[in-house]
């Protein structure tokens, strides 16, 4: 049941993924993620976390189940329903997605574009953003100019500028070392704290190992949640 | 406003990134627009042409006898129901003679000893002044034959049957020059944009996982087929005016465009020249959206 203050943002139910022939990437999980939460979704390599990122963004359809993403029935939603709800889901791909023609700015700058921000909108939200990733002495820098790390970053910083409602986040600290990764979770954290919903897909335990936020445990397409809903932790706290 | 402005940018960008193939859409558009409005040129100045010719839009149908009033009307109507006709004069002798004898001028004495009754009843047909008429004035004049009382029909007959010839040519050259038009119009900015969106796929793709808008993606790639219209049919039109200005120079002088008074297109049709040919590109790019990106 999802409360009125909580109302989930994301919500799986008995959902399934095979890809051919027959390989089972997710077997009937059922979950919900409120609005504001940060979640981690953790696993071994190949237990279906990035399959769960793209079924999230709608890149890809689950063989069996339902998925509602912000209000929004993905097996139903129409074109123009899924561009406006893109506009406000930030997705921190593994493979970074990036241009390598353009340079820093202008790759971030197109999750801008594609809302019609102005200009001195989009250059602000930009610097800030790339402040905070250590990155504004590579901003007019092309992206196949960067190391593997800087590449990241800059895909971290191209869903995270848009000020998303939901970012997703797949490996975000593979490429990193301890102080750009340190950088990229104060980044989730800041963004989380204005409202926005992370989650993290990873496998590297140091950035959850002390969190209180819930973690998902994916093995062999199977789910396993730790920790408590943040309602229940409330509640949990008040007794 | 700012949707306008990502958009020329966007397109800005395209036209960077395959210059190469854009250059050679633009000069095949152009020499298409060239080629077309050319010899729409040359058909419209001979159409002019025949227009003033309206002397010899005339046909005189020579008659065994005098046609009654009364039987005018009937034979008008019998006239008129073949093509479309100006006037209609039925002449007796006696006009034809004092005619022929204007016509002799200082040597009308030679008609002294005559009076005009040598000379047959006629009638005088002067066609409406268009093509349309002058290409049909062999079959018409073959028709005023069986009229009756009918003995001949005379008309300029060797000149405006290689005229008649020489205006149908041309408006087959119109014609194929139009279809051309319209092909390399239509196709080349078509190949060309969808070129365009095969080098811009990876951005397509991104753009599309950013909840790019379909006016953002398309948008571009239709004012891109827009552009290619506009300037390819303005410079087209423009290198039309030239070879006006240089016809017109060096063929001045008694000959066979001075029969023509040559003259540049009328605004009117140049501009349908003009936004036809943008229309053509735009909807070449429109094929290329509708074919290629899907969102």
């Amino acid at each position: 049941m999802i409360s009125d203050d909580h109302p989930a943002i994301i919500e799986f139910v008995k959902i399934s993924k095979v890809y051919p022939p027959d390989i089972l990437a997710l077997v009937d999980i059922s979950f919900k993620i409120n609005k504001g939460e940060m979640v981690f979704l953790t696993g071994p390599s190949g237990a279906g976390k990035t399959t769960m990122i793209k079924l999230i963004c709608n890149i890809d359809k689950p063989t069996k189940g339902f998925i509602d993403i912000a209000g929004n029935d993905l097996s139903k939603i129409k074109p123009a329903a899924m561009q406006a709800l893109r506009q406000k889901i930030g997705v921190a791909y593994q493979d970074f997605r990036l241009l390598p023609r353009l340079t820093v700015f202008q790759n971030i700058a197109m999750a801008l574009e594609v809302k019609f921000m102005d200009g001195k909108t989009i250059r602000s939200r930009i610097h800030e953003v790339l402040n905070v990733l250590n990155m504004t002495n590579k901003i007019y820098k092309r992206t196949d100019k960067l190391s593997r790390g800087e590449q990241q970053r800059v895909a971290i910083a191209r869903a995270a500028a848009a000020r998303p409602i939901l970012l997703l986040a797949d490996e975000p600290t593979g490429n990193l070392d301890s102080q750009a990764g340190t950088d990229v979770m104060a980044l989730f954290s800041q963004l989380n704290e204005e409202g926005t919903t992370v989650v993290i897909a990873t496998h590297d335990k140091s950035i959850y190992r002390d969190s209180h936020c819930r973690i998902f445990h994916l093995d062999g397409g199977e789910l396993d949640i730790t920790g408590q809903e943040p309602e229940d932790r409330e509640q949990g706290t008040e007794t | 406003m700012r949707y306008l402005f990502f958009i020329l940018t966007q397109t800005g960008r395209n036209f960077r990134q395959t210059w190469g193939a854009q250059l050679m859409t633009l000069l095949t558009v152009t020499l298409s627009v060239l080629f077309f409005s050319f010899f729409y040129l040359i058909y419209n100045n001979v159409l002019q042409g025949a227009a003033r010719l309206g002397d010899e839009l005339r046909l005189i149908v020579f008659l065994d006898q005098e046609v009654v009033p009364e039987l005018r009307p009937a034979l008008e109507k019998k006239i008129r129901e073949f093509s479309e006709v100006e006037k209609i004069i039925f002449i007796s002798p006696t006009e034809a003679f004092t005619r022929l004898g204007e016509q002799l001028g200082n040597d009308r004495d030679v008609l002294d000893d005559l009076d005009g009754s040598f000379l047959p009843y006629s009638i005088e047909i002067y066609l409406k002044k268009d093509f349309k008429n002058l290409a049909g004035i062999k079959d018409f004049s073959e028709y005023l034959t069986t009229l009756p009382g009918a003995m001949k029909v005379q008309y300029g007959h060797g000149w405006v049957e290689r005229f008649g010839y020489f205006v149908n040519l041309s408006r087959i050259i119109v014609l194929l020059s139009g279809a051309l038009l319209t092909l390399t119009a239509t196709f080349m900015v078509s190949y060309t944009i969808r070129l365009t969106l095969v080098a811009r796929q990876d951005e397509l793709e991104i753009f599309r996982l950013l909840g790019a808008t379909n006016a953002f993606i398309k948008g571009p790639v239709l004012i891109e087929g827009f552009l290619q219209g506009v300037f390819g049919s303005t410079m087209g039109m423009t290198a039309l005016y030239f070879c006006f200005l240089w016809i017109q120079n060096h063929f001045n002088g008694p000959g066979f465009l001075n029969l023509f008074e040559f003259s540049f297109l009328p605004f009117t049709e140049a501009a349908l020249i003009f936004v036809c040919s943008i229309c053509l590109c735009t909807v070449g790019s429109l094929f290329s959206i509708r074919k290629f990106v899907r969102i």
